[in-house]
């Protein structure tokens, strides 16, 4: 998935696990930049009686970088605390009617500090508020009636901010199950090497629900000097943008408490940028290692990007669909473009998002583009590979569909950017993975990811033990 | 303190000043910790250890410190 348990260490700590970052221009506030980062990957609606929530013990950030260093020079710092209330083996004994209902026995409020410089001599700190409130997960119709209203008291606005730190409907889609039974692509799996009926895909991600920080503030915030123009061409309109999360040094089981204790500063555990760059390019042995480092210095995985598995993978799982691309074996520099430097102008017409030649995995943000509306001819899922400079590679939307912007890419359709000799194969333009987004749906204003399914609303899946070869 | 490392199962307490009984006793300075505070040293062989204490971390060069921590681990 975009950056669901996509590295061994942090599938083991799902609470740390970053697995979305969004980025892009609000719809109707042209000014005004949207970032979302998405934690806890993979939430039953019904987990309880301990049902997901943020760790106290977890340092989340967005990071912003506005300058060509590729490093956090605007920093939005998120810290939680939880209240254990009461002595009942539940999370809620009534029904939770409001954030400060005293039928809630484990709310959380959260703290946001602006960090500008984060890490450097020059560092600055802006609190912008300690006591915001986390809403209750979606336990049901019983505990949590009129769910909307209960998020929707959530969102802060503060100094011309808004924020929202809570539990949402997931908003990626992709075909899990089939791209990792042997990169199998359900729509055209009559043509893998191992053939099997063509069919439509199916959304692993449709019905879980995931923990999400949303800001959304002025460009000027973000952009260097906090003065944007309106043009394109200007570098300094654009941001790059990633997510971390990052735990003590070291932890002690204090075994009277049954608890671990925290020792030592906070040290990076995930970050995310790009969709599928951990998941997809970076080889297993190196994905921890990759989830800890500094964006700065993604030089020392590049060649993954220039020379990605999946582009030897495609031809041989698909046997004679893909003879170009086979045949192709010049280093992927149009992948490095969009995922590691940005694409410089002049490739792209009336487009660029180059942040200079540090190699950073970042979503990259021209803010001088304005957001294409859904009702427009010229917007696309696909971005700027069908045509729509307002969604990716162009930052991130929601709508976007990554999976098929990235299968396109890395089998070849974005090569001619940077080679015009080179003639994409046919298929190439036409991958996908047949699913749709078929999960709750978003909402049309901040923090516009659709409200978390609810646990007793939920059914379970279609898995059958019974008949494993089905 | 405690010694990073140490097995789940069983833990062993070790006074510290064993191994250097002829040293005089330290004095705790007016800016030293007072709380818990964990000791790492990541590489046997060179003098740096790495004290984790709140949320902070001191790295300190004192290879006579390592080598006394490394006897008491074993028991010396």
């Amino acid at each position: 998935m975009s950056s669901h348990r996509e590295a061994p260490e942090i599938a083991k700590d799902p609470v740390a696990d970053s697995t979305d970052v969004y980025a892009f221009m609000h719809p109707t506030e042209p000014d005004q930049v949207v970032i979302i980062a998405n934690f806890i990957p993979l939430q039953q609606p019904n987990g309880g009686p301990n049902f997901y929530e943020f760790g106290d013990d977890v340092l989340y950030e967005i990071n912003v970088s506005n300058t060509n260093k590729c490093r956090p020079d605007v920093t939005y710092r998120f810290n939680f605390k939880t209240e254990v209330k009461g002595n009942s083996f539940l999370y809620n004994n009534g029904v939770i009617d409001s954030l400060d209902s005293d039928k809630w026995l484990r709310p959380q409020t959260y703290t946001i500090v602006r960090v500008k410089n984060a890490g450097r001599k020059n560092e600055q700190f802006e609190r912008i508020g300690d006591t915001f409130k986390v809403p209750p997960v979606n336990v049901g119709p019983r505990s949590t009636p009129n769910y909307s209203d209960l998020a929707e008291a959530a969102v802060v606005e503060t100094g011309g901010r808004k924020f929202f730190c809570g539990q949402r409907s997931d908003a990626f889609f992709v075909d899990l199950g089939s791209i990792f039974d042997l990169g199998a692509l359900r729509p055209f799996q009559n043509l893998h090497l191992l053939p099997m009926a063509a069919m439509d895909g199916i959304n692993s991600v449709q019905s879980y629900n995931c923990h999400t920080i949303a800001i959304q503030v002025p460009v000027s915030d973000l952009v260097k000097g906090g003065n944007p123009s309106k043009s394109p061409k200007d570098r300094k309109n654009t941001i790059g943008v990633w997510a971390t999360a990052s735990r003590a040094k070291a932890r002690i089981f204090n075994e009277k408490q049954g608890k671990f204790k925290n020792r030592g500063p906070a040290v990076q555990v995930s970050r995310l940028g790009n969709p599928l760059v951990n998941e997809v390019l970076i080889p297993m042995g190196q994905k921890d290692e990759w989830n800890a480092a500094p964006i700065n210095g993604d030089s020392d995985y590049a060649s993954s990007v220039l020379q990605p598995e999946l582009q030897g993978l495609l031809p041989f799982l698909y046997p004679g669909v893909f003879p170009n691309l086979a045949a192709y074996n010049k280093p992927r520099v149009d992948l490095a473009a969009i995922l590691l430097t940005g694409i410089p102008g002049g490739i792209v017409p009336g487009f660029q998002n180059y942040t200079g030649p540090v190699q950073a995995d970042m979503l990259r943000l021209n803010t001088a583009i304005p957001p294409t509306p859904k009702d427009s001819d010229s917007y696309s899922i696909y971005g700027v590979v069908g045509g729509d400079l307002g969604g990716f590679p162009n930052g991130r939307r929601i709508e976007d569909d990554v999976t098929g912007i990235e299968l396109r890419a890395v089998a070849g359709v974005t090569i001619p950017l940077v080679d015009p000799d080179y003639e994409p194969d046919g298929a190439a333009a036409l991958l996908q993975d047949g699913t749709t987004n078929t999960n709750e749906p978003l909402l049309d204003e901040f923090p516009f990811l659709g409200h978390p399914g609810g646990g007793f609303q939920t059914v379970p899946g279609t898995t059958s033990s019974e008949d494993p070869d089905a | 303190m405690a010694a990073a490392g140490a097995g789940a199962a069983a833990t062993t307490v070790v006074a510290l000043s064993a191994g250097s009984a002829q040293a005089k006793p330290a004095l705790l300075r007016g800016k030293g910790a007072n709380e818990p505070v964990l000791v790492l040293v990541e590489d046997h062989k060179a003098a740096t250890l790495r004290l984790l204490v709140g949320d902070q971390e001191v790295v300190v060069e004192d290879r006579d410190l390592v080598t006394r921590i490394l006897n008491a681990a074993g028991g010396k």
